[in-house]
């Protein structure tokens, strides 16, 4: 922690030589990060409860900066570091380009106290201090995303960004000012059982609204598409892969840990959120040809995965089948983890591209496999985990998740049961639509001809961009083999948390990580390392016998089959909008887009140009957000007017009573 | 020791069969056209031929293009290893999760997606395209019908549904058994880019959908992922005979000779299949691109009706 | 013969989805026909084993209508009305037809809400039987809603009835004899109307699409 802020300082006495700033601060957040994975792993491998800090107490009551790290943020701080890691490995070569150009140290500066704040977040003990850190993480975060504050667009979004983010947090200051009223104190290991039930529904429901707030699930989400493509690269990597995750950590200290789950409704509305998300997310990700938009879609769809899996652990906590409950927070867990990692790599990679190519619009780009292509094998790793293709790590998340849906169902309840296997349908079609996503921006920003002059003119990045990049995919891939060795430090932190242990149920000892995942009680094997060495085996035996039956290979190398023309020009590949059409012709509810074909010309039948614009309507925006606006903004101005009259009179006025009632308040009171 | 060389006794029976399996459906059609049609060997003699034959590759391909054949052919091959023809043997660990298979077989689909839009063809992008919202759509009703079943046999390991079938006894009297085999059969026929899906034997580009990302591929390559196409096919027409066709429970007596027995009913179950699947495909036409979202929402529901049938309706 | 009866119920229920699914006017006369004959057959199999237990005919009398009715002629007459109409393939829906099939299955999980409290039919395990065929009443009904032609509310009045008499089977072994030639007569009466109707409104208009009454508004 203390080098995080080492590493902030010295970002600003560089501030005259951008080439030791990078270094020097991107050196201290890696090696802070460094300390923060293994101390978190430490804590985790010795069991122990918990670690308790407290730098300052201060005489202002309630507010005490003291931090206490316990299992659950042993582990978020876990996949913080190892995110900042290799982020911080990229940025030394990616904010090479902004030499310079901008003020690179404000740039490290901002960075590594965001870092330090979202630490913060994770091992507050204490409301205050958590909402103070988290208030520091939200305006930070503001502040990054709009470093590149001289297009109209990202000044927009970090607008659109810090109003919702102030309104979730305005739920969170009223759930928290609940809860000192319930038990006059403030700190987060207290007991909670003294508070009735309706105030418990009460704050379960503000902290839902501000913690899906910063989740960015539906129908909150509208922030994250704006947020993400407009911060920086390794900014956005960031803020995709920690800083969401961050509402599923206060979701469960909050609710799962302070609150205790007793009613079933509870889980049953984080699910339903959860299905929601994951299809409209994975829908709209589908149909953008901005890669980080598509991106930050996706983050969506993945968040709203992991709420399905919070939402099944609530339920089953709720009916007392405790090792279900903590087989779906296995699954939610995991889910967070690998997604830390796939998106991570995901964005980095197309920060890779940007930085390339100099464009975001998918359209533009193609054929970048052959000018990149160390690039490209790292991004295809990750976009296979995202798919959950098997022996990558994101297969194990949704597997997981798969079998705490099948261990629920079988129960008495019908209308239970039919909801559950409408999520198990929802979870289906999301992992196929998002494979079909991945399939669409690998293959149109890789593969195939170029399709202007700037991805033809492409090179391949920087070493350390591919380092950061690489870390993760690798990591990613390894978490797919051995599995259970995050399993194992996930399952500590859950038998802390509930008293269940996951792996006495996951066959395998520890770090005997290639043993197969085994869930006891229903008899059924995974092991992704097997199926690799078999494929592997398979691949060399058909090589083999293609050889001896075949003779050797010979090939021949030609163009494209043209159908007769002589020429394939690149425009006639398939483009972004062409391989989504079909599925946004299925889904046309969802998207109510509009076509517009306008002519240059003397007549319209012999036309100069012609041109041909498709838009989509974002259905949230412009039915439930728009309309609130429009009252709010209407509702305010009548205010002003009643209120501000612009005379001295009235204001001194209003002093007077504001006076007067807070004495009657006091004597009565 | 027995149970490795049961599953590779199974890999190799899987192997020598799929291609047959090809030339008794085409057979089936040619006769109902009245014509003698090709042998029903046919497709081991084109197997051998493209595997002698030089390759054509695209100068706009990359290692992508090169390395999907055999990415498509070794998954297929490794699922026909997960997937036991037999239910008389136990499992091992590789009798695998049946969830598992699916995915595995996606790894295939995401690279074949992925090497059609390599060679910068507009007919790739095309197959591409399409096969994504097939299989998208398909996917809820594969994972609803099998969470059906295991949810029956309590567990979603291949094997134990298998052996949870064999001791319903005859699966196809109860309604839940009958409405998820009529939404399998569909999934097949999507899954397999079969008739009213995808027309298998089709000249024209514009209507191919798995043809079109097999149309840049010549030689061995060609065999490969063709190969790898029959072996998927089997796979499921596998899943479906042994959990809805299982006659294993009529063997009574032990040994290799049971054995043996076993996998002849199999393989005269398999052609049971592939006669019927033949007949669908002769008594109907390839739909309208956009009348497959009909037919994923019809199997769609025979599934979500299945598991009601069952577990809300107790029966 | 319990499991006959529920392969037999979820085959009828399933039959009137496909109903739903269609868009030709053959495809709808087809089904109709398939779900009549599996209608018959269920009350062949019923009439067949209260005649070897009881010795009474009405039921396997019924069949024996239903199989002359329902499968031969209501079919024939359809066929020989619709022949004449110039388009047979319904092309303007007012939701798509996946939209329309899953609405279905919601019918059917909304059948099962209300039918699984009536204590009389469900003595110690939940009525299967009784589920689906009253899905089958309801199906009918949104078939008559969803459709434009005039045809689709010939049928969907078909398939209510069709229901109607599935369910009263299985709720109670056989209906009064009495009671079951009453709807037949009823019923054959409404559909010669119906179709003497459709003949003129065709002649009249050169159009089957209802939706066009609207046209004769105020």
């Amino acid at each position: 922690m203390i080098t995080y802020l080492a590493a902030a300082i010295a970002a600003i006495v560089f501030y005259k030589h951008p080439q030791y700033c990078t270094l020097s601060a991107q050196a201290g957040c890696i090696l802070a990060s460094a300390l923060g994975a293994v101390s978190a792993v430490r804590l985790l491998l010795s069991g122990q409860e918990k670690i308790i800090l407290h730098p300052f107490e201060s005489a202002i009551p309630f507010v005490s900066v003291s931090m206490t790290m316990d299992a659950l943020s042993a582990f978020f701080i876990l996949i913080l570091s190892i995110l900042t890691f290799c982020v911080s490995i990229y940025s030394i070569g990616y904010t090479a380009h902004y030499h310079g150009k901008r003020n690179v140290s404000l740039f490290h500066f901002l960075y590594s106290t965001f870092i330090l704040s979202m630490v913060l977040v994770f091992t507050a003990d204490n409301a205050v201090f958590f909402f103070m850190a988290w208030e520091i993480m939200a305006v930070l975060s503001y502040f990054l995303v709009v470093f590149e504050s001289e297009q109209e667009e990202n000044r927009q979004a970090g607008l659109i960004y810090i109003v919702m983010t102030h309104l979730g947090t305005a739920f969170l200051m009223i759930a928290f000012m609940l809860m000192f009223y319930y038990t006059n104190t403030l700190d987060l290991y207290a007991s909670s059982d003294h508070i009735p039930d309706t105030g418990r529904n009460l704050m379960f429901l503000f902290f839902l609204i501000g913690f899906a707030t910063k989740a960015g699930v539906m129908p909150l989400h509208i922030w994250l598409p704006y947020a993400h493509p407009a911060a920086p690269g390794n900014v956005s990597a960031l803020m995709s892969g920690i800083m969401i995750k961050t509402a599923v950590y206060g979701l469960l200290r909050f609710v799962f840990l302070y609150l205790g789950i007793e009613t079933p409704w509870w889980g049953l509305l984080i699910l339903v959120i959860g299905m929601g998300s994951a299809v409209f997310g994975v829908l709209y990700a589908l149909i953008e040809q901005n890669i980080k938009k598509l991106l930050a879609y996706s983050s969506i769809e993945n968040m709203g995965i992991i709420f399905i899996g919070l939402g099944i652990a609530f339920l089953a906590f709720a009916r007392e089948i405790h090792w279900v409950g903590a087989l779906a927070l296995t699954a939610a867990l995991m889910h967070c983890f690998n997604h830390t990692l796939f998106k991570g790599g995901l964005f980095l990679g197309v920060g890779s591209i940007h930085y390339a190519t100099h464009t975001k619009n998918m359209e533009e780009l193609g054929g970048l496999i052959k000018r990149m292509p160390v690039t490209a094998v790292f991004f295809l790793g990750s976009a296979l985990s995202i798919s959950a293709i098997v022996p990558f790590n994101g297969f194990i998340g949704e597997w997981l998740t798969y079998q705490s849906i099948f261990a629920s169902i079988s129960s008495e309840n019908a209308a239970l049961n039919i909801t559950l296997i409408i999520s198990v349908a929802v979870l289906a079609l999301s992992g196929a639509l998002a494979a079909a996503c991945f399939i669409k921006l690998f293959g149109i920003s890789f593969l195939g001809h170029p399709r202007s002059k700037q991805a033809v003119q492409a090179e391949e990045v920087p070493f350390t961009m591919n380092l950061g990049s690489g870390l993760l995919a690798s990591l990613c891939l390894l978490g797919g083999l051995f599995p259970l060795i995050p399993l194992n430090l996930l399952s500590r932190v859950i038998s802390s948390i509930t008293g269940n242990g996951v792996v006495g149920q996951l066959q395998g000892g520890f770090l005997l990580a290639w043993y197969p995942l085994k869930i006891s009680g229903n008899n059924n094997t995974v092991s992704p390392l097997l199926i690799l060495v078999i494929v592997v085996l398979l691949i060399v035996i058909s090589l083999l016998l293609l050889r001896a039956f075949g003779g050797s290979y010979r090939e021949r190398k030609f163009s494209t089959w043209d159908c007769g023309f002589h020429s394939l020009t690149p425009r006639m590949q398939y483009s972004g909008t062409a391989f989504a059409k079909p599925i946004k012709i299925v889904f046309k509810i969802f998207f109510q887009s509009s076509r517009d074909l306008k002519f240059q010309g003397d007549h319209p039948y012999h036309p100069e140009s012609m041109e041909y614009t498709i838009t989509t309507e974002s259905v949230f925006e412009k039915y439930v957000y728009v309309p609130v606006l429009i009252w709010v903004t209407a509702w305010s101005k009548r205010l002003k007017f009643m209120i501000q009259t612009g005379s001295v009179h009235t204001y001194l006025l209003y002093i007077f009573i504001a006076v007067l009632v807070l004495m009657l308040y006091n004597r009565l009171g | 020791m027995i149970a490795i060389a049961n599953n590779l006794i199974q890999l190799l029976v899987i192997l020598l069969l799929a291609p047959m399996v090809d030339g008794v459906i085409r057979k089936c059609k040619a006769l109902s056209q009245k014509r003698q049609g090709a042998p029903v060997l046919q497709m081991y003699y084109d197997l051998f031929k493209l595997i002698q034959k030089e390759s054509v590759v695209s100068e706009t391909a990359s290692w992508i293009y090169k390395a999907t054949p055999y990415i498509v052919f070794s998954t297929a091959a490794a699922g026909a290893l997960l997937v036991p023809i037999t239910t008389l043997v136990p499992s091992t660990q590789l009798s695998g999760d049946i969830i598992l298979l699916f995915y595995l077989l996606a790894l295939g689909r995401f690279f074949m997606c992925l090497s059609a839009l390599d060679t910068g063809s507009t007919f790739g992008g095309m197959g591409s395209s399409r096969e994504a919202m097939i299989s998208s759509l398909i996917e809820p009703s594969i994972l609803v019908s099998v969470f059906t079943i295991g949810l029956i046999a309590g567990s979603t390991s291949i094997y134990q549904m298998m052996r949870a079938m064999t001791e319903v006894g005859n699966p196809l009297f109860h309604p839940v058994f009958i409405l998820t085999f009529l939404a399998m059969l569909i999934i097949i026929l999507a899954e397999t880019s079969r008739i009213p899906v995808d027309d298998p034997a089709t000249h024209l580009e514009l209507t191919m959908v798995h043809e079109a990302m097999l149309l840049e591929y010549s030689g061995r390559h060609l065999a490969l992922m063709e190969y790898g196409a029959a072996i998927k096919q089997l796979i499921l027409m596998t899943l479906v005979a042994n959990l809805f066709l299982p006659m294993d429970q009529l063997i009574s007596f032990p040994g290799v000779g049971a054995f043996i027995l076993s996998i002849v009913l199999y393989s005269l179950r398999v052609i049971f299949l592939s006669i019927i699947i033949a007949i669908t495909e002769i008594s109907t036409v390839k739909f309208r691109f956009f009348s497959i979202p009909n037919l994923a929402a019809l199997s769609f529901i025979l599934s979500f009706l299945g598991f009601l049938q069952y577990f809300v309706l107790g029966r | 013969m319990d499991s006959y009866f529920d392969i037999l119920s979820v085959l009828i229920l399933l039959s009137s989805i496909i109903l739903v699914s269609h868009k030709r006017i053959k495809s709808y006369i087809k089904t109709f026909r398939i779900q009549s004959a599996l209608i018959a057959l269920t009350a062949g199999i019923m009439g067949w084993n209260s005649l070897m237990e009881e010795g009474s005919f009405d039921i396997l009398v019924v069949c024996v209508i239903i199989v002359l009715l329902k499968v031969i002629f209501i079919p024939r007459l359809l066929h020989k009305t619709y022949g004449s109409v110039e388009y047979k393939v319904e092309k303007d829906f007012f939701l798509n037809i996946p939209l329309l099939i899953l609405i279905c299955c919601g019918l059917v999980v909304f059948v099962y809400f209300s039918v699984s409290n009536i204590s009389g039919l469900n003595e110690d395990h939940l009525n299967l039987q009784v589920v689906n065929s009253f899905s089958v009443i309801l199906i009918g009904l949104f078939f008559m809603i969803s459709r434009k032609w005039a045809l689709g509310q010939m049928i969907g009045f078909l398939v209510i009835e069709n229901g109607i008499f599935v369910t009263a089977i299985f709720s109670t072994n056989g209906m009064p004899f009495i009671v079951d030639i009453g709807i037949f007569i009823d019923m054959i009466t409404a559909i010669l109307i119906m179709g003497i109707m459709v003949m003129q409104i065709n002649k009249q208009f050169d159009s089957i699409n209802i939706n066009k009454l609207k046209n004769l508004k105020g």
